[in-house]
Parts: structure tokens; sequence; C-alpha cells
């Protein structure tokens, strides 16, 4: 077997079969509801990883358009009774669309105008959903009893949720993963790079921003919608600023421009304070440290750009190898 | 001679200051121009209008017959008029090969559907295409290094093969020469040469006289913004104009 096809085993063994083996030999809920939280911020860091570490957009309001798709998830349950089958879809084209819409006036701002145009926008959605009480339900939140039912069957085992959320997770990071380990993700990164140069090679520099801005949300409202159904409970708090920067660090202290380090990122914040649980309130500091430490010795994260690329071309096979020396560069 | 680039009374103000006045010229297919002048003469403003990053207050810019003037730069780039920058942007941060890229799949194009399904026949239309401009310019080895960790001058041939993938028209070449000393001067003379010898056309405005006038078969040349001279070196090297912009005649 090629060290590409065992690597690519190697990855969908570990989700599929290690993960909820040893999840079911504990087989404790509190462990699943782990999976779950890490499945989800894997997803939303890997979404964030689109436009902010490849695209180069500092975008400080992601968490809202993980709080649209969540809201639109729950509401469509509890309101109309529209499961899991319709809501996952229409939750993520929803945020799609909320961030195509905001997107239109944002997209020709630059580096810190963006960022706070995007902190702006964050903090309006996040006080929508705070208070446009007869929608949301204010700071209640919104309960869902429906669960996941996958195209007319129920799923309520705890392991079943883990495979129903751990393979729309894995299907978003491939799309995510062929998004950036492309000649598109080159262009994407071009406009981090320089976007006037990229704007004199014939890139239409304000509509792929958007593109990613708009793909991104779309991935992160999905995140919510998974959100949404595996808690049953949603309130406006979990999906606000400081959701947004707890993305943010996930995708910085793993490397930016680096799928593999947000993953890395996301599993690294979300899984060490529940290991640290023990310590008790204290741990947080510890995880501050961690992530100090981790900035200050490690810059380009734990799984830098350069090293990801690499990988993607060497191990996973994504480069192109058509030159006279078969060396892998670019993409296949 | 079919002219490829028409320039019809160019005209840029900045607030009260005329950049470029009323530039009137030409650049013909399989031409080599020289864009010459001293310091704020307006030749990078030329450039910029030329390839849509500033727009003119007044004049057209016709390329290939067709009229250009006021599109945004990716639509000029996309009709086959390809630029380099004056003080050298490479994307620093991206392999040697995927800069080169950049300009295959800009003049290509890639869509975001097309590189998660399918796809395949336009990413080696690309890598192909990268390359053959990567061989061109003798970076193969450094394919995989960092731009940013590149020589000055292999910068300045990697981002002239980024503009090559494009495999424009024209090519525009803003002080292609700057910070290079005497051979390696000579040496990319030589290659801008012969890249006009399989029939590319290029402009290229240069600060430095010796490059211009050892290889272009015509030059233009502007002051304050107007053009004085349009003519065969040896002319221009004679024109009394020119003499007196360069060492600062007194009867403007």
């Amino acid at each position: 077997m090629s060290k590409q096809l065992l690597t690519k085993v190697g990855m969908v063994v570990l989700l599929f079969v290690v993960v909820p083996a040893v999840l079911m030999a504990f087989d404790r809920g509190y462990f699943y509801q782990i999976a779950t939280i890490a499945a989800v911020f894997v997803l939303l860091a890997a979404s964030l990883h689109l436009v902010t570490g490849v695209a180069g957009l500092l975008h400080l309001g992601h968490a809202a358009f993980y709080g649209i798709g969540a809201y639109v998830a729950a509401l469509l349950g509890s309101e109309l009774e529209i499961g899991f089958t319709l809501g996952l879809p229409a939750a993520g084209l929803a945020a799609a669309f909320v961030a195509f819409l905001v997107a239109l006036p944002t997209m020709r701002l630059i580096s810190i105008y963006f960022a706070v145009a995007t902190l702006a926008i964050g903090q309006m959605l996040y006080l929508i959903f705070l208070n446009w009480v007869s929608v949301t339900k204010g700071p209640n939140g919104v309960l869902l009893f429906s669960g996941i039912d996958f195209f007319g069957f129920d799923i309520e085992s705890e392991i079943g949720i883990y495979y129903v959320v751990t393979a729309i997770m894995a299907l978003s990071v491939v799309v995510l993963y062929r998004l950036t380990n492309s000649y598109y993700g080159n262009a994407l990164r071009s406009l981090r790079e320089d976007d006037q140069c990229a704007a004199a090679m014939g890139i239409n520099v304000t509509v792929l921003k958007m593109q990613a801005f708009v793909i991104s949300a779309f991935f992160a409202g999905l995140a919510g919608a998974l959100w949404a159904y595996t808690t049953g409970y949603i309130s406006p708090n979990d999906f606000n600023f400081s959701q947004s920067i707890l993305v943010l660090a996930m995708v910085v202290v793993g490397g930016l421009g680096s799928l593999p380090g947000a993953v890395i990122g996301a599993l690294l914040l979300i899984l060490l304070p529940e290991v640290l649980r023990d310590v008790g309130d204290t741990r947080n500091i510890f995880v501050g440290l961690v992530m100090f430490g981790a900035i200050l010795f490690l810059p380009k994260g734990l799984f830098g750009e350069v090293s990801a690329l690499r990988f993607a071309r060497r191990i996973l096979g994504s480069g192109w190898s058509g030159s006279a020396d078969n060396r892998e560069v670019g993409w296949e | 001679m079919t002219a490829l680039l028409e320039l019809d009374g160019l005209t840029r103000h900045f607030g009260g200051l005329t950049a470029v006045d009323e530039v009137t010229t030409h650049v013909g297919q399989g031409e080599l121009v020289g864009l010459i002048g001293p310091n704020g003469a307006g030749k990078t403003t030329l450039f910029n209008l030329i390839s849509g990053f500033t727009r003119p207050s007044s004049g057209a810019v016709r390329f290939k017959g067709e009229e250009i003037t006021g599109l945004p730069p990716h639509q000029v780039a996309h009709r086959g008029m390809s630029r380099t920058f004056q003080n050298l942007r490479v994307f620093p941060n991206m392999t040697v090969f995927d800069n080169i890229s950049v300009g295959a799949l800009g003049a290509l194009g890639v869509g975001a559907f097309q590189s998660v399904i399918g796809g395949r026949k336009r990413s080696h239309e690309i890598s192909e295409r990268s390359w053959e401009m990567l061989e061109r310019v003798g970076l193969n080895e450094q394919a995989n290094d960092l731009a940013a960790n590149l020589s000055y001058g292999k910068r300045k041939y990697l981002e002239i093969a980024r503009a090559l993938a494009m495999e424009p028209d024209l090519l525009i070449l803003d002080e292609p020469a700057a910070g290079m000393n005497h051979s390696e001067t000579a040496e990319l003379s030589q290659f801008i040469t012969e890249l006009n010898s399989e029939g590319l056309t290029i402009m290229l405005v240069e600060h430095d006289m010796s490059l211009v006038m050892g290889i272009c078969e015509r030059v233009v040349v502007l002051a304050s913004g107007r053009k004085i001279a349009d003519d065969t070196p040896v002319e221009v090297r004679q024109n009394q104009a020119v003499l007196d912009a360069y060492l600062g005649g007194d009867d403007e």
C-alpha cells in the first residue's frame, strides 16, 4: 500500500474505529459530549482557517455565523418540526446567505478595518440573538428536543450521534482541504500576500474574498447546527465575542494558514481544559500559559503552514509531480 | 505595424498636480519600447493608468483595438496584459513554484467548485505551464523554497516568470534592473531581448538610461508628466529637450 493511501486509511480508522472503540469502552456520557464539542470546534477552526489563515482576512465575528446556524437549526426544529436532514443544510445556507449580505459592503475594507467591521457584525448578530425575543427567545435560549433524524432514521444512541457528527465534520474538513490545497488555495493565499499584485495577475480580488468569507460562514453554520442538535439547548452566550476569539486562538496556536494546525489547535484548546479538570478553577491559567508558550516559542504554530503544505503534497499525495525531476510541487 | 497598445491624450491629475499630461503614443505588435524620464516624471503613474491601477482623469487607453480605459486591473490582465512592479512584489510566504502558478491560474481561471470536485485537467495545465516558466528562468532547484528566501536577483526573475506565466501579449516591466549590478543588468537585458525576439511585445520603464538605450527599438521620454520625445535611442540621445530634462536645463 502506498504511503498516501496508508495515511488516509489511518485517519479514517482513527476517527471511525479507534476513537469510537475508546468511547464505548469507557461508555460515559461525558466523554461522548467532549468528542462532540471537539468535532464542532474542529469544524469551526477549519472554516476560520479558510478565511483568516489562507485568505488572510482577520475575521473577529466568526461565532456569529456559527450562531446563525445554531438558531436556524434549533428554531426550524422546535417551531416548525423540520428535522436534521433539512435543518442541517438550511443552517449552513442561512449562515452563508447572511455572510453574503454583510460581505457586499465589507470586502473592500483592508486589514484592521476589515477586522473591526467583522467585530461589529459579530456584535450586531449577537445582540439580535439576545434581544429579538419574539423569535430567538432572547436570553432564555431555545430548547430542541427533536435530536438527530437522518433520512427517517432516529439516531438516539450516543455512539450513533458521534458517527453522524464526526462524518459531517470529516466531510466538511475534506472539502476545506480541497479548497485550500489546490490552485484555488494558491489564489486565496495570493490575496493574503499582496492583493494588488494578485489583481495584476488577473484575479478578481473582491469576488474571491467574498467566496472565502461565504464558504467559511457556510461551514460555521453547519457547526452551529451540529451544536444545536447535539446539546439540545442553545443560548446567545454560546455565540458571543469570546467564542470568536477562542476559535481565532485555535487557528493561530495551531498555525495560521495550516489546516492540520487548525485541527490540532481546536483539539488542544478543547481537550486541555478537560484533561486539567482535576486542577480546579486555576486550570484556565494553565491553558493560557500553554497558549502563550506556544505563540512565544512557535510563532508559526504547532504545525505551521510550510510543513502543512509539504505534508499535503508529499504524504497525502495532493502535489503535482509531473515535472522532469518528479518533485512534488504545485497541486494535482 | 499594427498598434497593440494606443494611448490617446492620457491625463491624470492628483489634486493640483498633473502627474501625466496629455500623453499620446502607441506600442506596436512585437515592439520593445522603453519609457524613461527623470524622477517624478510620471512613468509609474503612466504604467498604472495603462494597467488599470489608476483611473485616468481624461484620455483613453486602447488595447488590441478595444477601449480598456477605467477597467479594473484583473480585467485588463485578462485581456492579455501583464506587469511587474517597481519595488519587487513577489508573494513572500509562498513557494517559488506557487508564486509562478498564480500567474498561470490568474490567466486560466480556477473555481472553488472545480477545486473540490474534478478540475484535474485545469490543474495539470496550470502545473505544466508554471513548471515551464520556472525552468525558463532557471529556478527549478528552488521550486519549493519560499520566495522570501531567494536572493534579490532571483526574486526579480521570479516576478518576471510569474508575469510570463499569464502568457501575455504585452509585458510591462517597471524598473526591472533597479538594484542590480552591472553584470546582472547585462544578463537581464539579454533575457528581455530574447523574450522580445520570440515575438513578445514589451514596454519597460527604466530610471537608468543604459539598459533602455541598449535594447529598445524606440524610446518614449517623459518629463513632468509630458511626453517630450518619442524616437529611436540614437535620436533621443541627441534630443535637446531630453538633455535639458536630465541635466536640469532652464528653458522649460
